[in-house]
């Protein structure tokens, strides 16, 4: 007998032939009349309860016995649970169980008892229903407050919020990580502050989410140290050392550490930086689990568009020319000027060859992410420059460098980002009877979690965070509320819902900063200076009207009894902005919605479904199968699969919610593995020129030959 | 010295002068297909693999010594036996690939191996297959016909290596991955199950081309031959899965496995099959993790999946750039 509770094969199948894993892998084949076996899912996700989640969760006789027992033995924090009389947290467990909640898919069931719900230190027992985990987080997030803990209760429980991992895992336990899902490092060109980066990398996997870096800075292989030519190996070891950083912490075998590292294009060390993904890499500079991500300015769009070369320049060199850090200047406004500029060594070259580089590279691995500097930091409301973005390519925040002594102390202390994340189901929330009310509880749930962070093993993430109370607040399940809804993704219809919705959503989350600012007369540090403040953030929805552009999202909002904002809401607001501020420096960032979408049976993020059924493959699951929401035997037209509605559609939709996102939205790409480089090249182009961002993986799918299918896959047929 | 007669009209070979599109579409996918065993981080399952008992790490090993052996034979005798029978030089250059696969997945066995075992571990899992008579046997038949002057029975036991012999192996790592156990093995075990799909279906598509056009009395004798040696192979291959999965009481499930690939190992050979529905019902997990196409989902937490492929490159044009 195996002891852990991952372990689900402790018998051998063949005593038991229907488990649950039989069971739930009958979606990915079809029946005997091929159709879809939706019920044997069903059947699977009960299967599992009955055969494994109820024979292995501990019993108590009452709440009380139960809590108590819970806090003695050090498994929840019990300062959480002391901010309230029991009669309260009574009736809150009891609103909790009234819902009736049920897993409706196997996924969901199993990806929640494995990755989330609180376990027994030896890891043999569950401890937790879902309803129990939503009320430990409820507790935590509101802090006191009973009202915030009712609506967040509420909220969570109908599946209209759902808060990201590090938070929905670690809320209300003792032994745990960090509520924060991301941090962002800057890393200067100097031996501290590399030595920092890769100390904060090592602390903050400890504790949560993905860590990204900023490479930019350092100076390239071959510039000189301490003035002495030819000294300095570049970027790939640094992002040796931090690959292995990340393998080695992760946040008590609950979540692998991750991290990712930006560099910009005009780097010189960007061809090298590259092939360290290439499938023939050589051992001692391929990187493995490490993501990169590329920061491209606009100039370079335009290089390629006249067939030049581009120049690479020597970060070293520029930083002593213009004395800051290259990622602090333009390179598309200092371009021209750092050509002629005989103080800057620079290399050069095609820049389409650059572009196509990147797509084979792309093909091999899916990576790398790419941020549009300049689109970026025009869109930025707030005072200062984006520089880079994160592991998942959404948080777009301003920072600022440290400095430090030899002794890797800070001599002054700048500003590192930290981002944590929720995220509203679409489909729910328009089925919500309070939009707003939605919206407001979701904010507050997530600035909650800024405020309690307190990351003091990186002091220039916890200033950042103590700035700028940044949220994230992401959506998911727009295909699954289109299909729902019988409209094609991508479709007109389908461009101006996420437009009206995107345009809605933005209204409730600033009146809902704002709100928190006027309770607590705080507001995020260098609102002064901000677009907001100033009232030209809102000049685009004042100057004219946004309504439907078509009759079908007109309905779809009446229908559901949304008011959209008019133009005098929206001038009411800024007043009220311009009055008494916003707490949140920055409050949308739409993440990919991996495992959260599976327990709120959901689709990821905004994207379309990447198959009917989906095989997902995790480190700690295996192969599991989880069928698209809403998806029934009778309306699979309106689940067409991303590589099937091909990459136009997609970059279309996120164009329309970027309007109105503050910070960035994870975009993947997907290509049947008959594409090109040059249809990569072109998506990308296409997607600079609507305003994305920034794009994430690019994901291709290969048929199987004619003739070596297993038959009647659904997931290779359809 | 004396000129050698064979270079005087050698043909070289043509690519812009394909026969046969199987031969370029094959080509196209294997290369396509391209991997190398250092892109999974393997080093993730050994957490897991501490996890499994000292019985379940026992069958795991010797099912990969077992593999490693099979994939040996393919690839420095059968994908080369193959060659002197190619009927087109397309289908030599497609040879040449496979065989140099085979080699590639020969040594992943052995990353995997020195991923979660020691030297000593190792050694014993080697010593025990070159000990193992129901492994040894089977090599045998195999062996004995890449070594006899058949070209078509070459290709009939190359297809039955390909098609079906490997899967009493390949029903551990899916076994596994099903459980949430070894997942990044099994990615790794995916990408070669891909390409044995390939090739299987290849050699067996070049066997029913030479079979249509034997005599009746020949293609009688081959299917005579097909079914005597799968038959052989087949009562081999349920020893050889009584020694490796009894103690985990997983023979019954795995023996469905078998006679489902050895039905695909026929469709292969352009042949009906031979058990009946029933007779083949592989537990579903496994059926659906075997799945060779590369739809998979998966994230930055988790290893690199089997579904990268390496692409192709086409200039952009000016086209392209107008903004």
């Amino acid at each position: 007998m195996t002891s852990l509770l991952t372990d689900t094969g402790t018998e051998p199948i063949a005593e038991e032939r229907a488990n649950y894993h039989a069971l739930n892998a009958l979606l990915n084949l079809y029946d005997a009349d091929g159709r879809i076996q939706f019920d044997a899912d069903r059947r699977a996700a009960h299967a599992y309860f009955i055969e494994h989640v109820n024979k292995n969760t501990v019993f108590f006789h009452s709440l009380k016995e139960k809590l108590d027992h819970l806090v003695e033995e050090g498994y929840y924090e019990e300062q959480v649970l002391a901010d309230y009389d029991f009669a309260f947290i009574k009736s809150l467990f009891k609103r909790a169980y009234a819902v009736k909640f049920r897993f409706p898919t196997f996924m969901g069931a199993f990806k929640y008892y494995t990755s989330y719900t609180l376990k027994t230190f030896d890891g043999t027992r569950y401890l937790e229903r879902f309803e129990d985990r939503v009320c430990m987080v409820a507790l935590t997030l509101a802090a006191g407050d009973r009202t915030l803990a009712e609506h967040l209760v509420d909220e969570i429980m109908s599946g209209r919020f759902q808060p990201a991992t590090p938070t929905f895992l670690n809320a209300g336990k003792a032994q745990r990580g960090e509520l924060v899902s991301c941090f962002l490092l800057r890393v200067e060109d100097n031996m501290e502050s590399i030595a920092r980066a890769i100390n904060s990398s090592l602390q903050l996997s400890k504790r949560g989410g993905g860590v990204a870096l900023s490479l930019t800075n350092l100076r390239e292989a071959g510039a000189p140290i301490k003035q002495i030519q030819n000294q300095s190996s570049g970027v790939i070891p640094i992002m040796k050392l931090l690959e292995d950083s990340f393998s080695y912490a992760n946040q008590l075998g609950a979540r692998q550490g991750a991290g990712a590292v930006y560099l910009n294009a005009h780097h010189p060390d960007i061809l090298a930086f590259l092939d360290t993904k290439r499938e023939n890499a050589d051992e001692k500079i391929r990187i493995k689990t490490l993501s990169l991500g590329v920061v491209i300015p606009d100039i370079t769009f335009e290089l390629a568009r006249n067939n030049e070369d581009m120049y690479l320049f020597s970060p070293y060199d520029v930083e002593r020319v213009y004395g800051v850090a290259m990622s602090e200047i333009s390179v598309t406004e200092k371009y021209r000027e750092m050509v002629d500029d005989k103080r800057i060594s620079k290399t050069k070259i095609n820049a389409r060859r650059f572009f196509q580089t990147l797509a084979e590279i792309q093909f091999e691995s899916g990576y790398p992410y790419l941020m549009f500097e300049d689109t970026v930091n025009r869109e930025n409301p707030i005072d200062g420059r984006i520089t880079m973005s994160n592991l998942c390519s959404e948080i777009l925040q301003v920072s600022t460098p440290s400095t430090y002594r030899e002794d890797l102390s800070f001599d002054e202390i700048g500003k590192d980002i930290s981002c944590n994340l929720g995220s509203l189901n679409i489909a729910r929330a328009m089925d919500s009877p309070d939009l707003g009310h939605t919206v407001e509880t979701a904010v507050r749930g997530l600035t909650a979690v800024s405020d309690q962070s307190d990351i003091g093993c990186a002091p220039s993430v916890e200033r950042g965070n103590a700035m700028s109370h940044a949220i994230g607040l992401g959506q998911m399940n727009l295909h699954g509320y289109l299909a729902r809804e019988r409209i094609h993704y991508g479709s007109e219809e389908g461009l101006d819902f996420t437009n009206m919705y995107f345009y809605t959503v933005t209204f409730h989350a600033l009146r809902a900063s704002c709100r928190i600012a006027q309770e607590r007369g705080e507001w995020f540090d260098g609102f002064e200076r901000s677009a907001y403040a100033s009232g030209d953030y809102f000049t685009k929805y004042l100057e004219s009207e946004w309504t439907p552009r078509t009759t079908r999202v007109a309905e779809l909002f009446a229908d559901a009894g949304i008011h959209l904002p008019t133009v005098d809401d929206w001038r009411e607001l800024a007043a009220d902005v311009a009055r008494y501020g916003l707490y949140n420096q920055n409050l949308q960032a739409v993440p990919p919605t991996g495992s959260i979408s599976y327990i709120n049976h959901s689709t990821s993020s905004i994207h379309p479904i990447v198959a009917k059924v989906e095989i997902r493959k995790e480190g700690k699951l295996g192969r599991v199968y989880y069928p698209a929401p809403y998806m029934t035997n009778d309306n699979l037209e309106y689940y067409r699969d991303a590589y099937e509605i091909g990459p136009e559609a997609i970059i279309d939709t996120y164009a329309e919610a970027t309007k109105h996102v503050d910070q960035g939205l994870s975009l993947t790409l997907f290509f049947p593995d008959t594409a090109t480089t040059r249809d990569i090249n072109r998506a990308q182009i296409h997607a600079w020129r609507k305003g994305v961002k920034t794009l994430y993986y690019i994901r291709l799918r290969q048929q199987a030959l004619a003739g070596t299918e297993v038959d009647g896959c659904v997931s290779c047929t359809l | 010295m004396t000129t050698t007669p064979a270079l005087r009209g050698v043909p070289a070979i043509n690519w812009n002068r394909v026969t046969d599109d199987i031969d370029a579409d094959v080509w196209d996918r294997l290369t396509s297909n391209f991997w190398l065993p250092e892109k999974v981080p393997l080093s993730n399952d050994l957490s897991s693999w501490r996890t499994l008992t000292a019985d379940e790490q026992t069958m795991t090993t010797r099912v990969f010594a077992g593999l490693t052996m099979l994939d040996t034979i393919q690839s420095t005798v059968g994908a080369i036996s193959l060659m002197p029978d190619a009927r087109t030089p397309h289908e030599e250059a497609v040879y040449t690939n496979i065989a140099f696969m085979e080699s590639v997945h020969a040594k992943s066995y052995s990353s995997i191996f020195s991923t979660l075992l020691s030297t000593d571990e190792i050694d014993d899992a080697f010593r025990w297959s070159e000990e193992n008579e129901n492994l040894q046997r089977k090599a045998k038949i195999v062996l004995d016909n890449y070594w006899g002057d058949d070209p078509e029975k070459r290709k009939v036991a190359s297809t039955m290596l390909e098609s079906f012999l490997f899967y009493s192996g390949f029903y551990a790592p899916m076994y596994w991955s099903s459980r949430a156990k070894l997942t990044n093995t099994a990615d790794l075990i995916r990408l070669i199950i891909r390409d044995e799909a390939v090739h299987g279906y290849y050699i067996g598509y070049k066997f029913q081309l030479a079979a249509a056009e034997a005599s009746p009395e020949r293609q009688a004798e081959l299917k005579d031959f097909t079914f005597t040696l799968l038959q052989e192979l087949y009562d081999n291959e349920d020893a050889y899965t009584e020694d490796l999965y009894d103690p985990l009481g997983l023979t019954e499930d795995v023996k469905m496995f078998l006679r489902y690939n050895s039905n695909k190992a026929l469709m292969n050979l352009g042949y009906e099959a031979l058990f009946p529905k029933e007779a083949t019902a592989v537990n579903p997990a496994i059926l659906a993790a075997l799945s060779p196409s590369a739809d998979e989902n998966h994230d930055f937490f988790s290893g690199s999946g089997s579904s990268y492929v390496m692409g192709k490159a086409v200039d952009t044009q000016d086209e392209d750039w107008e903004f």
